[in-house]
């Protein structure tokens, strides 16, 4: 029987595997970095092989769930049950990937594929070839990877995740520092090998798109608790830019960004008192408590947001770009 | 036709290197033979050569060469030795390196050659002070490069292979060793070349065999020939303890893209 077709072997993998995803149920999370509190009691509950994404701006507690799920850090509060079990007795059922690929660079491609598999050595090597076809490397296994490019690594990170065969996959932002196409490239990867072992997945993500293009679900969290929760409802494999895809990615978005213009901080509550138009980029001046502000705001845009004289606006900044001067 | 020129290009880079002190070599035997130079202060390169086959021809220059190299390579692997356990166990544990750390880096500020007439006290001119002086003098290299290389490593990578079950021994082998071993072989290739300044300080206090010995010996009887013979024994045991160093890294780090030949 030949078996040179990846999907094939995959396959036959995933009968005989007969390893299920992991259902998992957080209760009251709750952890603090010294007197920082990052996740106040944060719930959260994932059948088994579901496929969860969750975005938020950086520093909203999504990485730091995530490593919780893992087992990386210490949990100060609540509980991560397992199909049931607390979270330490199945370590080996969960696997994590970064966003960098954390290869060991003084080993080669596929000694990083078989890193803490243990079994006589022509097993440990036939699997490790399995799990490198899988994602489509069979003919690097044995360079350094120095030699591979920033997607390859990745795939090769996913085949030693693989070769495990977790039930809980953990993707923390795997594809953030891949070009644009490559990305596309992992995430029908992804979406293919999650289909084929039916583990349960949860993804940390900066791309909406992406999430969109994964998930069953997506989540948002906001200020370490979840506060927005919708199911993705389209069939697979996805097309970005479709219809409904693209209804769906707005949707997010705009409720992403409007927690960013809800945060407290950082904003302005005004009137506009002039607007000077001009061809391209035009100037809204905003009287506020504070003073007049100043927004620069491109000339297409202001019909579509309808602005006018007294007009009620937030004037909304982003904190990284808010520079400070001494006042001397 | 394209492989070689390929080669004569290869070849070229190879000699290149060598040509300046081929030239030096050159205008040094001339101005000797021209009698710019006495004999007495720079005898010229081919006497120097000769002083060598005359020594060579005896046995005399394999016996000084092995003793030094000999005594080179003892202090070496004993004060190397040291210097890698105990920067691997400092680098490794908090606890020993606060019961030890201070007090090496202490030692350490002491130049090994002050401590001549102490160890003359207590080693007499013996082999032994000698084996001390080198140990003592390489070990720091090793020691704080070691240490060096594993707090360095990364810690993403540590963090990585323990999701991954690793843990203990196999945690070392597989991560911490291998990310340290750049920093420790800089710590050796250091080691080599301190090795023989120490060793021809050593030999100069008084021995019974080796190349220190040698000119010594000759600088009594005015053999500036043999004098010279020795220093380029020398600098070419030093150069042949760095190629060696060098040949390690290529081997053990060809991962690194640095290190490769290719």
């Amino acid at each position: 029987m030949m078996k040179n077709d990846n999907l094939e072997l995959a396959q036959v993998e995933a009968v005989d595997g007969e390893r299920t995803g992991l259902a998992v149920e957080v209760s009251g999370l709750v952890k603090r970095f010294g007197e920082r509190q990052v996740l106040h009691g944060l719930d959260l509950r994932i059948p088994a092989g579901e496929f969860i994404a969750i975005v938020g701006r950086s520093g909203c507690g999504k990485s730091t769930l995530l490593r919780q799920l893992a087992g990386l850090d210490t949990v100060s509060g609540g509980a991560i049950g397992l199909d049931g079990k607390a979270r330490d007795a199945l370590g080996d059922e969960v696997r994590i990937m970064y966003q960098e690929a954390r290869l060991l660079p003084w080993r080669t491609v596929i000694q990083n594929v078989a890193l803490g598999l243990s079994g006589s050595r022509t097993q440990v090597r036939r699997r490790a070839e399995e799990a490198l076809a899988q994602v489509g490397l069979a003919d690097r296994a044995d360079e350094w990877p120095i030699r591979l490019s920033g997607g390859q690594r990745q795939r090769v990170a996913l085949a030693r995740a693989l070769i495990h065969r977790p039930r809980l996959l953990l993707l923390d932002e795997p594809l953030g520092a891949l070009d644009a196409l490559t990305r596309i490239e992992m995430q029908r990867l992804i979406e293919q090998i999650w289909r084929q072992h039916a583990f349960t997945a949860v993804l940390v993500t900066h791309d909406v798109g992406e999430a969109v293009a994964l998930a069953d679900r997506i989540l948002l969290i906001e200020e370490g608790r979840i506060t927005f929760d919708e199911p993705v409802d389209l069939p697979r494999p996805r097309e970005h830019g479709e219809g409904r895809f693209a209804a769906l990615e707005s949707r997010v978005l705009k409720r992403l960004m409007t927690v960013e213009a809800l945060n407290p901080r950082n904003q302005l509550r005004g009137r506009v008192t002039e607007i000077v138009i001009d061809r391209v980029l035009s100037e809204v001046r905003v009287l506020t408590p504070a003073g007049v502000v100043s927004a620069a705001v491109p000339t297409s845009a202001l019909r579509e947001l309808s602005l006018e004289l007294g007009a009620e606006v937030l004037a909304i900044f982003k904190s990284n770009e808010v520079v400070l001067a001494t006042t001397d | 036709m394209n492989s070689s020129i390929e080669a004569l290009r290869n070849g070229t880079r190879r000699l290149l290197p060598w040509l300046l002190p081929i030239a030096i070599l050159l205008a040094w035997e001339l101005s000797a033979r021209c009698g710019w130079l006495s004999t007495r202060i720079l005898p010229e390169p081919l006497a120097v050569l000769k002083a060598g086959w005359t020594l060579a021809l005896s046995g005399e220059l394999w016996t000084h060469i092995r003793v030094s190299a000999g005594r080179a390579l003892a202090g070496f692997a004993i004060g190397g030795g040291l210097g890698l356990i105990l920067g691997l166990l400092t680098g490794s544990f908090r606890r020993v390196e606060i019961v030890l750390d201070t007090t090496l880096q202490m030692i350490r500020n002491i130049p090994p050659l002050a401590l001549i007439p102490l160890v003359i006290l207590w080693f007499g001119i013996d082999e032994v002070a000698k084996l001390f002086l080198i140990s003592f003098g390489v070990f720091f290299a090793v020691y704080i490069n070691t240490f060096h290389g594993i707090r360095s490593v990364d810690p993403a990578l540590i963090e990585m292979g323990r999701s991954y079950g690793l843990s203990g021994w196999p945690l070392y082998r597989e991560v911490i060793l291998p990310g340290a071993l750049a920093s420790i072989l800089v710590g050796v290739r250091y080691a080599l070349g301190f090795m023989w300044v120490i060793l021809i300080v050593a030999e100069t206090i008084s021995a019974q065999a080796g190349i220190g010995y040698m000119t010594m010996n000759a600088r009594e009887f005015l053999q500036t020939d043999v004098v010279l013979l020795g220093i380029l024994l020398y600098a070419l045991l030093g150069k042949l303890a760095d190629a060696a160093a060098r040949l390690l890294e290529r081997r053990w780090l060809r991962w690194n893209g640095a290190y490769s030949s290719a």
